[in-house]
């Protein structure tokens, strides 16, 4: 299976995209990590969609745009975006800071996609269960909270055999830059105001979490759930930390079409 | 040269065992650490040994602005500063500073450095840090993406305000006021002088000769350690045209005086491990969040000197065994000695460095008020003398206060008495 890698102009700036299979489109948003290749995941679901997987502003190949600095920012941006790449008015799947997101963009937009997948949003914050603190933990603690087994993380975590010298160079401020948008979308918690147009979102939308998700306890599926219309909870993955589909692809991608089908059932 | 004292207002109290027992002294350290009335009893120790200090002959006092930690007490530098207007009569007020960041709308900033100015005859120094992300990204929940944009808004709008003549308005990213026009402006014209304190980004060392502001390296690793900063920044200076003018830079020094270096030693070595190694102990997740450090400085490989401290880097030993005396002298974090020992110290960092101003830790750690003020003292009357005169044919220090002159100036009235109206 041949996987694309090619840029659409957005209003802001070059954005790079990844594509992978035939058929229908199915949009992708990565998680904390960022996007450098096609993932397991993504060609998990290529067997029956053409997926369809920009990179974020910061989270990658795509340059980081110093003009997003707040929500309504991201939201524009990323509606843009989904324009760009195809992928407006499709199934999304979306993790992570990308599912909380794509929630917002659903919530003003409610066309924006024909339903999600997420995957551990943020977007809530319960101070009685407010989850670990990513920033809070040393830089090599971070990786094991973000997924269940670290290899799961590729270039993000692990240098590639390949590169080196000033690549290599490059691929560490990368890191660092992916860690900084990240970080930015939560600081200081990951609480916009979404528990306030959420209920906007009236397309279906299937929760899941990895049973080891520490960030986002899996007991928040409840709280999306409660403020969603038409919500489904799947059962938490075992074996699977915050980005699930990084460590838990077939799970996740079964899940992915299962929501497709339901959705073909339902029109 | 300029001698400094300079007061970080450490918590006197924190327990044997703290770096063990504690993971860190910033953002989440126990609250049943902090004594109420042991605060009430340090402020007072304190205040009285800045204004000793101040009587002492030192040419300005320093105060700083922390949150949420026992390193330092001074949430607000500018309610220090504004007690020490009214109870000090010559000495600069150095508020080292105001993090810009943190205010909201930043012109309280102005409004406040204003009342000091004013209140203190134009003896103010505006030093505008960024704050440790410590302070800023977690104590006061700033996003560490937008912090320095947000600062350099503020520090905009806030020589703005300094130096119109008429009500403006402020269109900022962040700041958004119709009209901008604060009641008092400072006594100093166009405006007191501004120090940045840095930890040794190249961007600062930039911005310091971009806007002719004094760069002032606040390193707790002591003259041998700075000197790599300092001569990049020097560097850089030449590299923009600038003159090496050893007024435009500050550097902190702590210094313990005795009349022996043997006495220096038995004095000064409990205090100053209680500093290195509880003072210190912040937990390495606090000192670098992702995006307070600019791109740039990530390329450049640069480290703040916080995260020196909170992974060892920098040190002798690492981060988990604690650091002794000697070596903390032997490093230079600590010069101690006899008077003339310490002259001469000092004489070799301030023409190494080309430091024009010297920042001066005469407390430090759990130092208590009659160490601090024998050591003031001794300072004072010995050393001063031998060191003030450094650099002052050479150059002109063109960053510091001018106060109104003495015959306009106020000072207290120390036990302030009722006259008849028109008497």
């Amino acid at each position: 299976m041949s996987a694309e890698r090619f840029e659409v102009a957005t209003g802001r700036g070059p954005v790079t995209v990844f594509a992978v299979g035939e058929g229908p489109v199915f949009g992708y948003l990565h998680g904390m990590a960022g996007l450098d290749a096609p993932t397991p995941c993504m060609e998990r679901l290529a067997a029956t969609h053409r997926v369809v997987a920009p990179c974020l502003p910061g989270f990658g190949p795509t340059p980081a745009d110093p003009g997003l600095r707040t929500m309504h920012d991201w939201v524009a941006a990323l509606s843009g975006i989904a324009d760009a790449c195809g992928i407006t008015g499709a199934p999304w799947l979306a993790s992570s800071t990308s599912a909380m997101l794509a929630l917002e963009v659903m919530a003003v937009r409610p066309e924006a996609a024909a339903a999600l997948l997420a995957i551990g949003p943020f977007g809530l914050f319960d101070v009685a269960e407010p989850g670990v603190d990513l920033y809070a933990v040393v830089a090599a603690e971070q990786p094991a909270l973000l997924v269940a087994d670290p290899a799961n993380l590729g270039v993000y975590l692990h240098d590639p055999d390949d590169i080196e010298g000033d690549d290599l160079v490059e691929l560490g401020i990368s890191r660092y830059l992916r860690r900084r948008t990240a970080a930015s979308l939560i600081w200081p918690m990951a609480d916009h105001g979404l528990d306030d147009r959420l209920h906007r979102v009236n397309v279906p939308v299937t929760l899941v979490w990895g049973v080891d998700d520490a960030l986002v306890p899996p007991s928040y599926a409840g709280r999306f759930a409660a403020l969603l219309s038409n919500a489904t909870v799947a059962d938490p993955i075992d074996g699977a930390g915050h980005l699930a589909e990084l460590d838990a692809p077939e799970a996740v991608a079964g899940l992915a079409a299962g929501l497709v089908a339901d959705l073909s059932r339902t029109r | 040269m300029k001698v400094l004292w300079f007061h970080l207002m450490p918590y006197p109290d924190l327990p044997d065992g703290f770096r063990q027992d504690h993971r860190s002294v910033w953002v989440d350290i126990d609250p049943a650490l902090y004594d109420r009335e042991v605060g009430h009893h340090t402020y007072h120790d304190y205040l009285d040994e800045l204004e000793y200090a101040a009587e002492c002959g030192f040419d300005g006092i320093c105060v700083n602005e922390h949150h949420a930690n026992g390193y330092g007490l001074m949430p607000s530098p500018n309610l220090m500063a504004s007690t020490l207007a009214r109870t000090t009569d010559d000495a600069a007020l150095v508020v080292m500073g105001n993090s810009l960041a943190l205010y909201n709308p930043p012109l309280r900033v102005a409004e406040e450095m204003a009342m000091i100015d004013a209140v203190s005859g134009g003896r103010l120094v505006a030093g505008f840090p960024v704050g440790t992300p410590m302070d800023t990204c977690y104590a006061y929940g700033m996003n560490p993406l937008t912090l320095r944009e947000r600062y350099h808004e503020a520090h905009d709008l806030v020589m703005q305000a300094w130096t119109s003549d008429e009500p403006f308005a402020f269109d900022g990213t962040y700041t958004r006021l119709r009209y901008v026009n604060p009641w008092p402006r400072p006594v100093q014209r166009p405006h007191p002088p501004v120090w940045i304190p840095g930890g040794g980004s190249v961007e600062t060392w930039e911005w310091c000769a971009e806007m002719d502001y004094v760069y002032s390296y606040l390193s707790y690793f002591g003259y041998k350690a700075g000197e790599a900063t300092m001569r990049g920044f020097w560097n850089r200076m030449a590299d923009l045209g600038k003159e090496p003018n050893p007024f435009q830079a500050g550097f902190i020094q702590f210094v313990g005086v005795a009349d022996t270096e043997a006495e220096a030693r038995r004095l000064y070595a409990e205090p100053a491990e209680y500093f290195f190694n509880r003072c210190l102990h912040v937990h390495p997740a606090f000192v670098d969040p992702p995006g307070y450090r600019t791109e740039a400085t990530v390329r450049a490989g640069v480290e703040g000197m916080v995260k020196q401290a909170a992974t060892g880097k920098g040190r002798p030993r690492g981060f988990h065994s604690d650091l002794g005396f000697d070596e903390m002298v032997d490093a230079g974090y600590v010069i101690i000695g006899s008077p003339t020992s310490v002259a001469e110290q000092l004489t070799h960092v301030a023409e190494k460095l080309n430091i024009g101003n010297m920042m001066l830790l005469l407390q430090f750690g759990n130092m208590d008020r009659d160490l601090t003020m024998f050591n003031t003292r001794l300072f004072a009357e010995q050393v001063l003398p031998e060191v003030r005169d450094l650099f002052e044919d050479e150059w002109e220090h063109r960053w510091w206060p001018e106060p109104l002159p003495a015959d306009r100036r106020r000072s207290p009235a120390r036990a302030p008495s009722a006259t008849e109206p028109g008497s």
